[in-house]
């Protein structure tokens, strides 16, 4: 190891790590906006829910550079070709998350909001979304961090991210530079997850400690297949 | 009012829930719908703010078809109070107070007053303001429920089973509770219970539902208690109905006997004199400020010397009083029933004795009183007739 290395080099680091936080952030945001409507349209009619769960699912299956590369004759290779995928890898925890935060708002609370007078749309946004809030968040928090650590395949088609320090430091057999990514990899999808938790603190400062029972669910139910 | 013109309920598959029921509720009274599960007085009430839309017949409100406008617009004007609260987790007690009022439009800060002025109705601290719903017991959660229902002051009142999750104690002081707010705010109340008693309890009508959405028998307490319509409801109604039914007699409608009631310094030879001359074997004995101090009976007065005072002979428990002033002739009967002596002691609210009465004299009480009572059903059903 050549520590020296680091303190040469900060420049080049934090130009990597903003780029694979841009990377790995804005796939779960658009993620998350995709799947807000869809969780609802899958909770409103049930029947969709069975057939879109089956299709997030066989995206999430196909290899992400497999994905990259499919993708590269329409977008090029631009920042885009590796957004769509992990965008797309996001719904398949977002969606759930959404519909099971949906579903975990207790009927009663349902049927007196309505009783009460709320439309449907209102019923929504002020009753059913804040309740679904901490599992949603939880899911969240669970695409955050494979997003981040996914965009960093990005750099084989040459999307600048932290893969560089590896694959730089694979092919000058110089493994300084790949445990710095790995290790700002991990600081990053840290402060993300970090980041979320403050959100969910925020947004549910009516739970109890309950709010890990939402992360345990959404954790156990996906059991990822490894790295990709 | 609240009138169903004919409702029926079919459900997808033929199950019938409601049976083409006609009912009227008077406007500022309590009506219990009560019967067993699947009788309909769930669907009924639900069918007031319309959660449920009936398949035939129509529902007024104050002459005006619920089926014609916004169903948002007719729910803000009901208030809905259900047993499991329904109260929103995510939202302080204040804010799921303020709700309706907030949905039409009020600011925050006067949604909020009007809050604590409802916390306060309903017997809630004010410090509780700022708790979430879970923070609080059963029993809080309801009110913050009955709270909410209330807080736009809408002249309808929905209650599907309010009181059905909270233990016995609870239940009661809630029951106590809706009885003493009915007093102060006359809403029209259209209860569901599957609790005879706490239908008889809290209702001004009782609506009896027999399975198959059919309504049995629509009455006051009293008649309900009295006259049951039919084997089905005489049942429903259950059992010792006949001492039930006298919680809705005045206790005030009796004839007390004064004749045997003597202070404490009456000789034991005055105290014979004046029992035989009555007819009493026991003597009340009183003290100067005229409360009770016990039955003297007049065998015992009989074996002491005949100058001797009533306050140094020994005494039998006078037991529980009544107040023949607000009491029924049920807690008559009962404090009769407890006293060793077989005869019951009526007092005032301070305590002192108005006279006593024995099971004779409940005996004629209560004859007087029923035939009164059925007489009054007697004349009602004339004039209904003619």
């Amino acid at each position: 190891m050549i520590w020296s290395w680091i303190p040469d080099h900060l420049g080049l680091i934090w130009q990597l790590t903003v780029e694979n936080a841009y990377l790995g952030l804005v796939p779960p945001l658009v993620g998350l906006i995709i799947s807000v409507p869809l969780g609802i349209v899958c909770v409103r009619w049930g029947w969709l829910y069975p057939p879109v769960l089956s299709g997030t699912s066989i995206v999430y299956a196909i290899p992400s550079l497999a994905l990259f590369v499919a993708l590269i004759p329409y977008t090029g290779l631009s920042d885009t070709t590796v957004i769509i995928p992990l965008t797309l890898f996001s719904l398949c925890v977002l969606v759930p998350a959404v519909v099971d935060g949906l579903r975990s708002v207790p009927e009663p609370v349902r049927q007196a909001a309505t009783a009460m007078g709320f439309g449907t749309l209102r019923r929504l946004v002020q009753v059913e979304l804040p309740i679904a809030a901490p599992i949603v968040i939880a899911g969240m928090r669970v695409a955050v961090v494979s997003s981040i650590s996914l965009a960093s395949v990005g750099q084989l088609i040459g999307i600048s991210s932290l893969g560089y320090l590896f694959i730089d430091g694979l092919q000058r057999d110089f493994p300084t530079e790949i445990v710095v990514g790995m290790a700002c990899v991990i600081i990053l999808a840290l402060a993300a997850d970090l980041l979320l938790q403050g959100v969910r603190a925020l947004l549910t400062r009516w739970q109890r400690g309950d709010a890990d029972v939402a992360t345990r669910r959404v954790l156990t139910r996906l059991t990822p297949g490894g790295a990709r | 009012m609240i009138t169903f013109d004919h409702v029926t309920k079919r459900y997808a598959g033929g199950t019938l829930a409601v049976d083409s029921l006609d009912l009227e509720v008077p406007a500022g009274k309590t009506v219990v719908l009560v019967g067993p599960s699947g009788c309909g007085k769930t669907t009924s009430l639900r069918m007031i703010n319309r959660l449920i839309e009936p398949t035939e017949g129509r529902i007024f409100l104050d002459g005006k078809d619920i089926h014609q406008g916004n169903p948002s617009t007719l729910r803000r004007g009901i208030g809905y109070v259900i047993q499991q609260t329904g109260l929103f987790p995510h939202r302080t007690i204040e804010d799921n107070i303020a709700t309706v009022p907030l949905l039409n439009g009020w600011s925050r800060a006067k949604a909020r007053a009007r809050s604590r002025e409802l916390m306060q109705l309903v017997g809630l601290e004010a410090t509780m303001a700022r708790r979430y719903p879970h923070q609080l017991s059963g029993g809080q959660q309801q009110r913050v429920g009955v709270a909410r229902a209330l807080a736009a002051d809408p002249p309808v009142l929905l209650m599907d089973e309010p009181f059905s999750a909270v233990d016995p104690i609870v239940r009661a002081s809630l029951q106590d509770e809706l009885i003493r707010l009915q007093g102060e705010l006359h809403k029209t109340v259209v209860l569901v219970t599957h609790d005879v008693e706490e239908a008889i309890k809290v209702g001004d009508l009782v609506a009896v539902f027999r399975p198959g959405g059919l309504l049995a028998q629509l009455d006051t307490p009293e008649r309900l208690l009295g006259k049951p319509a039919d084997d089905y409801v005489e049942g429903f109604v259950g059992f010792d109905r006949g001492i039930r039914r006298l919680s809705f007699f005045d206790a005030a409608s009796l004839d007390l006997q004064f004749d045997a009631v003597l202070p404490e310094d009456t000789s034991a030879a005055e105290a014979v004199q004046v029992a035989k001359q009555a007819g009493e074997p026991w003597v009340l004995v009183i003290d100067a400020e005229r409360k009770p101090k016990g039955w003297a009976s007049t065998a015992n007065l009989e074996s002491v010397p005949g100058s001797a005072r009533l306050a140094s002979v020994p005494l039998v428990s006078y037991g529980h009083t009544f107040r023949p002033d607000s009491h029924s002739l049920r807690a008559a009967l009962d404090a009769t029933v407890l006293s060793p002596t077989g005869r019951a002691v009526g007092v005032d609210e301070a305590g002192q004795v108005v006279g006593v009465t024995s099971y004779d004299r409940l005996r004629a009480g209560i004859q007087t009183a029923q035939e009164a009572a059925d007489q009054a059903r007697g004349s009602a059903h004339d004039r209904a007739a003619s």
